[in-house]
């Protein structure tokens, strides 16, 4: 007495150096084939055929949709050649759009943020005392690293007093000059 | 054929599903079990099928594809709607000959019975050790095949159709001979 999808030989596979002897063996297989018998009492119901043609139906029509087109794409892209290739046109156009006259236009807009970002003269008012630094009094003194000059007043009605202050030999002498 | 359908070809789709529909749908009966429910089971493979045709290679087995895709699909639908608290539904000639059943006064297996003790006792069965042991016994895969639908070792089949058929012999067991018991008092 043997199950063809299921033989003793497969089963002792399943089962190996659980059983004593052969007897045993086979005792517990033919216990199992009561099992599969059972399953094999039953049988799957079978689909209609309108109730196939409309799976099939939906299932094709189902297939097309927007996320297994991009897959699809994503997959052309993984191919080595096709992926070189698109990474070269697509350096070409930076590179095109970058080099092009009409892209002047945005260009100076760049350097000119850039500039706006650190203005040619600051001043800094500390009540009766205004420190001008930056581009502009670095240009007045170009030998004096880090001027500034402080212009300040003892009270409201009294001369001010101007000073340049900075260093030289790269911060080695500090600058005090009355101006 | 399978160039065909990559070209949109209905017609060849058709033939490639009539071929298969019946093992798909058994593939998915046994996984799901839920008799409800499987035709949308179905649906939910062969879109995958058409979708991903693209990525099946021809010097693969068709079938052999067809069976990962058939058995993963199933597995993640069982265990989606198992999620969602999806009660099963027994057919009506179960519940009917249930009905009939409790009337009587001794044990009769009728086949819907059976059906319902065999599916009850599947359904305890984790999805994982059920399907190894279908594809294996009612499918007759071999195990190679079976563990590159799973994605695990072959050693890990056999142990969960090892499990199965523990679980189901004494799970059999222990109903009919409730009912056995329940009849005959």
């Amino acid at each position: 007495m043997e199950n063809k999808r299921f033989s003793l030989e497969e089963f002792a596979a399943l089962f190996p150096g659980r059983f004593e002897s052969q007897e045993q063996l086979l005792r517990e297989y033919k216990s199992f084939l009561a099992v599969l018998e059972q399953l094999d009492q039953t049988s799957v119901p079978e689909l209609s055929g309108r109730q196939k043609a409309e799976i099939f139906r939906r299932s094709w029509q189902g297939r097309r949709c927007d996320w297994s087109r991009m897959s699809a794409w994503l997959d052309l892209f993984k191919r080595p050649v096709v992926a070189f290739a698109a990474g070269i046109i697509l350096g070409c156009a930076v590179m095109f759009v970058a080099l092009s006259p009409r892209s002047g236009r945005i260009l100076p807009e760049i350097t000119s943020v850039a500039a706006a970002a650190e203005p040619p003269l600051t001043i800094e008012h500390i009540q009766r005392t205004q420190v001008y630094r930056g581009k502009a009094v670095e240009r007045m003194y170009p030998q004096i690293e880090n001027p500034q000059i402080v212009v300040e007043k003892t009270r409201e009605s009294a001369k001010p007093r101007r000073v340049l202050y900075g260093t030289l030999d790269g911060g080695e002498i500090y600058v005090v000059w009355n101006l | 054929m399978i160039e065909a359908i990559q070209r949109s070809d209905e017609d060849a789709a058709a033939c490639l599903y009539h071929r298969h529909i019946d093992r798909v749908h058994r593939i998915c009966y046994r996984i799901v079990l839920d008799s409800s429910q499987v035709p949308d089971c179905v649906q939910e493979v062969w879109m995958k099928v058409f979708r991903n045709l693209g990525r099946f290679r021809c010097e693969q087995s068709f079938a052999a594809w067809l069976n990962a895709v058939t058995t993963n699909t199933a597995i993640d639908f069982y265990r989606r709607h198992k999620r969602r608290g999806k009660p099963v539904n027994l057919d009506e000639t179960c519940t009917e000959s249930l009905l009939a059943e409790q009337a009587e006064a001794g044990p009769q297996y009728d086949d819907a019975t059976i059906r319902r003790e065999i599916r009850d006792a599947l359904e305890e069965i984790s999805v994982n050790q059920r399907t190894a042991f279908i594809l294996r016994y009612f499918e007759e895969m071999p195990l190679p095949e079976i563990a590159k639908a799973l994605g695990c070792r072959q050693g890990t089949v056999r142990t969960h159709i090892r499990r199965c058929l523990l679980s189901l012999r004494a799970t059999l067991a222990a109903r009919f001979h409730q009912e056995v018991q329940e009849h005959g008092k």
